[in-house]
């Protein structure tokens, strides 16, 4: 395995890490991974999950991975102009893809992201035909009548929650926010801006035009109230007829930013199997 | 993992590297450097404008808190370097985007990453003096650093951690008091590695750095010190007295309160301004000489 330093784009550049297998070891010198930020972390990732998995992929799957950051995150500085967060990104992995292709003669991505990282792969492959795959953690997903009723039967049937929403409604418990919860003040701590979730039905016309074009798509969800059961996301979008390009995992003891040793080395061990699995395909 | 192959160490001017001129307020040259086996990462800032002697290289914290620091980090470099200083930020082997992982790694290895850096700075700024700025368990490593390398013109420490040894145990303590919360997140491991949010440290690093304390490396430290700090404590304010009459001494406190291991649902980071513009007028108004 062999890494670099990399830069994209002569002005305000994209800073990121090209990691190729050996040359012995590579599977598929057409295709790329490309990692993509989380939130406002820098592209190691959370946890240094990105560079765990970039390096995974290029070691046991044989396949180069590319980690970078988005404009305006870890050390891509902003780039001025008018295009919105959301489309900025589809416009810089473009811009990835087009210098990879380039440079190294790659013209098949799969796309990984978790959190927005996985809403701007999900984004991107609508509006290019060259990623042939997406690996979403807690990618976009929706409640279901089912999750509704394992979230709230338990808290029905609570005597504690009754109590809990009773002392409330009277002002007797206040329920704690921002600095209350974190001890930190809002101007010493930025968090990520998720204020763009899209409505379902438009998640679900992306997923059936990604579907119908035969997109790989491998979501990964992990500990999370609104994510219920193992079959949510198919419940969710049942008006999309997924075949065998679909794979879904669960895992609901993992939190959010994957900080569980186990877990991560777990989530990193399946992906890199499914793009073994999907690479032949290719 | 395989190595890259990057040359001998501080023969870095072979190695292919990624110069962005982005705009005026940041020039960035972003590059892997140090022994091919515990290759680094490494980003330089050139020096602009009013031209120094000094360089400085920036020793990151450990863990959740390196993650968290990045932007603050990356903002003070700038700064700094449009000061006139050239600056290096670097990634200790097993972190970052640097090599490995953090198994078998100690804290003495950290120290000598540190070393690499400051040669490295050297190299590619031309200055005979480099000044070190640690952030947490990077000031304590600094402090050590400062020790082993004579090139080193002065030491900023940046909320330090103070004792080793106390640090170590905080953070198993933490992980004990979540044992009862049935964490899976902070977790001691058979081998006696600590799991903490999302970080591994290993049994090498923990007594590594479980000597190492400030009140005993300070006063050996023939460099001026200063101490910035984000909020008061006891342990704060014992380093300050004892370090009170060490020549050149400088402390600041530049409020800004936060906890380090905070660690929020989302990846939240942090961002305590006042103290990246106090350490930037620090370096404005002062020589080392």
């Amino acid at each position: 395995m062999r890494e670099r330093v990399v830069t994209v784009g002569d002005h305000l550049p994209l800073v990121g890490i090209f990691c190729e297998p050996d040359a012995d070891r590579v599977s598929d010198s057409k295709t790329a991974v490309i990692l993509l930020n989380s939130g406002v972390i820098h592209r190691v990732g959370s946890c240094r999950l990105s560079v765990s998995l970039g390096r995974a992929l290029a070691e046991h799957a044989g396949i180069a991975t590319f980690r970078f950051d988005f404009s305006g995150i870890g050390d891509s500085d902003a780039r001025r102009g008018t295009l919105t967060a959301n489309q900025a990104a589809i416009e810089e992995v473009q811009e990835v893809m087009d210098y990879l292709g380039k440079w190294k003669k790659i013209d098949r991505f799969i796309l990984y992201g978790l959190c927005s990282g996985a809403f701007a792969a999900y984004r991107t492959a609508i509006a290019d035909e060259r990623v042939l795959g997406t690996v979403q953690l807690d990618g976009y997903c929706y409640t279901t009548w089912k999750s509704h009723m394992m979230h709230y039967s338990p808290r029905l049937l609570s005597p504690t929650r009754w109590l809990t929403w009773l002392l409330r409604k009277l002002g007797l418990r206040k329920v704690k926010k921002g600095v209350e919860v974190s001890g930190i003040e809002e101007q010493f701590f930025e968090v990520p801006d998720f204020a763009s979730y899209p409505p379902k039905e438009d998640v679900q016309q992306g997923l059936k035009t990604l579907n119908d074009r035969g997109l790989d798509m491998l979501y990964v969800f992990l500990g999370n109230e609104h994510y219920k059961y193992h079959k949510q996301f198919e419940d969710c979008f049942d008006d999309v007829s997924f075949k065998d390009n679909l794979t879904v995992i669960h895992r609901p003891n993992a939190t959010h930013i994957l900080s569980e040793p186990e877990d991560r080395r777990r989530v990193i061990e399946a992906i890199t199997d499914w793009v073994n699995e999907k690479l032949p395909a290719y | 993992m395989a190595s890259v192959p990057l040359g001998a160490p501080n023969k870095s001017m072979n190695v292919p590297r990624a110069k962005l001129q982005c705009d005026r307020e940041s020039i960035l040259e972003a590059f892997y450097f140090g022994p091919s086996e515990s290759y680094l990462f490494g980003a330089f800032h050139p020096r602009q404008g009013a031209s120094r002697d000094e360089a400085i290289v920036l020793c990151n914290p450990f863990g959740q808190e390196y993650l968290r620091s990045h932007k603050s980090i990356r903002r003070l470099a700038i700064n700094l370097a449009s000061l006139g200083y050239p600056v290096l930020r670097f990634d200790y082997r097993g972190t970052g985007d640097s090599a490995g992982d953090i198994t078998g790694v100690s804290a003495d290895q950290w120290v000598t990453d540190i070393g690499h850096a400051i040669q490295e700075l050297q190299d590619m700024a031309a200055v005979p003096r480099v000044a070190l700025i640690g952030l947490r368990l990077g000031a304590l490593l600094a402090a050590k650093a400062t020790l082993e390398n004579d090139q080193v013109s002065r030491l900023v420490m940046w909320d330090p951690v103070v004792d080793g040894s106390a640090y170590v145990e905080g953070i198993r303590s933490a992980i004990v008091d979540a044992q009862p919360l049935g964490s899976r997140s902070r977790i001691i491991a058979s081998d006696g590695t600590l799991h903490f949010n999302g970080f591994c440290m290993p049994p090498l690093f923990q007594e590594s750095i479980s000597s190492w304390h400030l009140e005993d490396l300070a006063p050996r430290v023939g460099v001026p010190i200063a101490q910035i700090m984000s909020h008061e404590s006891e342990t704060f304010a014992r380093l300050k007295r004892f370090l009170s009459s060490q020549p050149g001494f400088y402390s600041e406190l530049a409020p800004a309160p936060h906890d380090w291991n905070y660690v929020d649902h989302v990846g939240g980071i942090l961002w305590p301004k006042p103290v990246i513009d106090a350490i930037e007028q620090y370096f404005g108004r002062t020589t080392s000489s």
